[in-house]
């Protein structure tokens, strides 16, 4: 029957086979899925184990490919050369190409969408930051270097593509997440969330069409976009009004959301310290919760409460409404403990959490996340960004009801070494600042900061000064009186 | 100064639906429920969206029957056109009972939690009388120091 079913149709809808192929349509990591025709540690091995099976029959009788394919014989195909973590030129890639010419397809080339892709892979050993550990090339002025070309491959593949993948990077290194990059969006903050690890974070929060899908920490709303993308009723909080208004009628959450014909998200502005006092008391709702909370790295944390300890001063009711709340320091200890708190309650069973948490080397994954009585642990994944700092992206799993009663004992087990943990995050920024100030240059680039900004500061004044002086053009009259009462 | 010059503005943004409202509370210090939130309408709009059933009949038991039929009277006043009725009671937990109502009654129900928009209001405690705004239709519900 039909094995390599390629339908989009085929994803969620669970009566229909659903394979790796039609799971493409959301996965922005996996490039493509290949049917494996051969394979051996050189190109020349590759050829014989393909020599030695039977694909290309199979391919040729052509039953696996439906009554209404498109005939053997005049199917046109491609084949894409992959060379991982080295540059061949486009020679050297024909010379790849012509090693399978004895596959001898009857069907002409065509590069653009061809009926049969191939593709091959030359796989070298790679490092941890994915160069090859012998790099064909030197950094400097790119020449060969001869003890490095001359190594043999570890590994080459040849096979037929069953399907790419639409969302992430091809194999010529574009990442077509272009429609979603947020380059195009109108509304960005310093903290939005690039659109790849959105699109990977709602994939683990496993989040389809009609899911419930909450972030604590909208923003300027990237995460819950992604997830409204995926199909979700979007739901976010802030505790800062201004992100969640945005910048005007054109540039905030909402437009966004329009932007990609999405309909809106509901948004409160309400603290998740205190979550419980905003949210009655509701049966699990949340199919997913993803967020990226706020760790005092480029943007502070704040919850509702005094600025300062100490006498507060009640405020008389004609001043209510225009009051501007106080807000206090939010202690990244606090934030998880309360988040895994809020989802515990309020994820359904087998509901998932995935959050973005930034650590630095000394971060130990077995002890410094912090832990929940009723989450389990899914995954941890990490992403380098400096040589000093990466991010984790982290993904817990309801599996206990939630008791009201344990909620102290809960916040208190949230660091299993205490404040030890909480602190490895909490003082990430102090640190990277200790590391800049080392680095040689450090006070010159600061003082050239420091000029910018003054200079940027100016020119706002003086567009601001010289905007007011052409609105009153031509009411100098008004002008002159506004300036009088206010001197 | 002057008059500014007309501009067509764009509609306001639409936010702040009744099942939003369903699971908001005040909770001022002093306040035992504060349970559900009165409403006060400023500006109100409706706008259509297809009905899901299934993610209907997902949510229906969250949410809290009695408060959803008290704001949507709340409400009727302002909409026009009228809200088409939703049942005066309706046990929303009884998750069997559901999948057997009608696709009317569950087309009555999706525009009461998803169609009717609060642009501009007030969110009122019942027992304190304290007001939230939603402006810009974003319910403001952050507590004041003096009420934590």
């Amino acid at each position: 029957g039909r094995q390599f079913s390629v339908s989009g149709d085929d994803v969620n809808n669970n009566k229909k086979t659903i394979n790796l192929v039609s799971a493409l349509a959301r996965c922005t990591l996996i490039r493509s899925v290949v049917e494996l025709w051969g394979a051996g540690p050189t190109i020349d091995d590759c050829v014989q184990s393909i020599q030695s099976g039977n694909a290309l029959k199979i391919h040729q009788e052509g039953k696996h490919l439906g009554s209404d394919a498109i005939k053997y014989e005049d199917r046109n195909w491609k084949i894409t050369v992959h060379t991982l973590g080295s540059t061949y030129t486009r020679e050297e890639h024909n010379d790849m190409r012509s090693k399978f010419s004895f596959l001898d397809f009857p069907g002409r080339v065509q590069m653009k969408d061809p009926d049969d892709e191939y593709l091959f892979i030359r796989e070298v050993e790679l490092d941890a930051q994915g160069g090859a550990v012998y790099p064909r090339h030197s950094g400097v002025n790119r020449e060969i270097i001869p003890e490095n070309d001359a190594r043999p491959p570890l590994a080459c593949y040849f096979g037929r593509v069953l399907g790419n993948s639409s969302l992430g990077r091809n194999w010529r290194g574009s990442n077509r997440i272009e429609k979603y990059s947020l380059k195009k969006r109108a509304y960005l903050g310093p903290t939005s969330m690039d659109a790849e690890l959105s699109l990977i974070m709602t994939n683990l929060a496993q989040i389809q069409r009609g899911s419930f899908a909450f972030d604590p920490f909208v923003g300027t709303g990237s995460i819950l976009l992604t997830a409204a993308l995926r199909g979700a009723y979007a739901f976010g909080t802030d505790i800062d009004l201004r992100v969640l208004r945005g910048k005007s009628q054109n540039e905030n959450i909402v437009s966004n959301f329009k932007q990609y014909g999405l309909p809106p998200p509901e948004l409160v502005r309400s603290d998740n310290a205190i979550y419980h006092r905003h949210f009655r008391n509701h049966l699990p709702l949340f199919d997913a919760i993803v967020t990226d909370p706020p760790y005092g790295i480029r943007a502070g944390a704040r919850k509702s409460g005094p600025r300062k300890d100490g006498d507060v001063r009640p405020i008389l009711d004609e001043h209510r409404y225009d009051h501007v709340a106080q807000t206090r320091p939010y202690a990244v200890s606090d934030v998880m403990a309360d988040l895994l708190n809020v989802a515990a309650s309020t994820l359904k069973m087998g509901g998932r959490l995935v959050y973005v948490i930034p650590s630095m080397l000394d971060f130990d994954e077995a002890d410094d996340l912090p832990r929940h009585a009723c989450l389990r642990l899914v995954s941890v994944c990490y992403q380098p960004l400096q040589t000093e700092l990466g991010r984790r992206t982290v993904t817990m799993e309801k599996i206990k009801d939630y008791d009201e009663k344990k909620r102290s004992f809960y916040s208190e087990n949230t660091w299993a070494n205490g404040a030890e943990s909480a602190e490895k995050v909490a003082n990430i920024r102090d640190r990277l600042l200790d590391i800049a100030k080392k680095k040689p240059g450090y006070e010159e680039k600061a003082a050239i900061r420091k000029q910018k900004r003054k200079a940027t500061k100016e020119a706002k004044k003086k567009a601001k000064r010289e905007a007011a002086a052409e609105r009153v053009d031509g009411t100098i009259k008004y002008h002159n009186v506004t300036q009088q009462q206010s001197c | 100064m002057g008059t500014p010059p007309a501009v067509d503005s764009p509609p306001p943004p639409k936010i702040m639906r009744l099942l939003t409202h369903n699971f908001l509370k005040s909770n001022v210090r002093g306040t035992e429920e504060g349970y559900p939130l009165n409403i006060e309408v400023t500006t109100l709009r409706i706008e259509e969206s297809p009905v899901d059933r299934e993610f209907l009949l997902n949510l229906l038991p969250k949410v809290n029957y009695p408060a959803l039929r008290s704001a949507v009277r709340q409400l009727a006043p302002h909409c026009d056109p009228p809200l088409p009725e939703i049942p005066d009671e309706l046990d929303a937990s009884d998750a069997e009972g559901n999948e057997n109502l009608d696709d009317a009654v569950v087309a009555n129900l999706h525009r009461a939690l998803f169609d009717v928009y609060l642009v501009e209001g007030w969110l009122v405690c019942p027992d304190t009388g304290r007001k939230f705004p939603v402006k810009d239709c974003i319910p403001n519900m952050i507590l004041h120091e003096d009420e934590i």
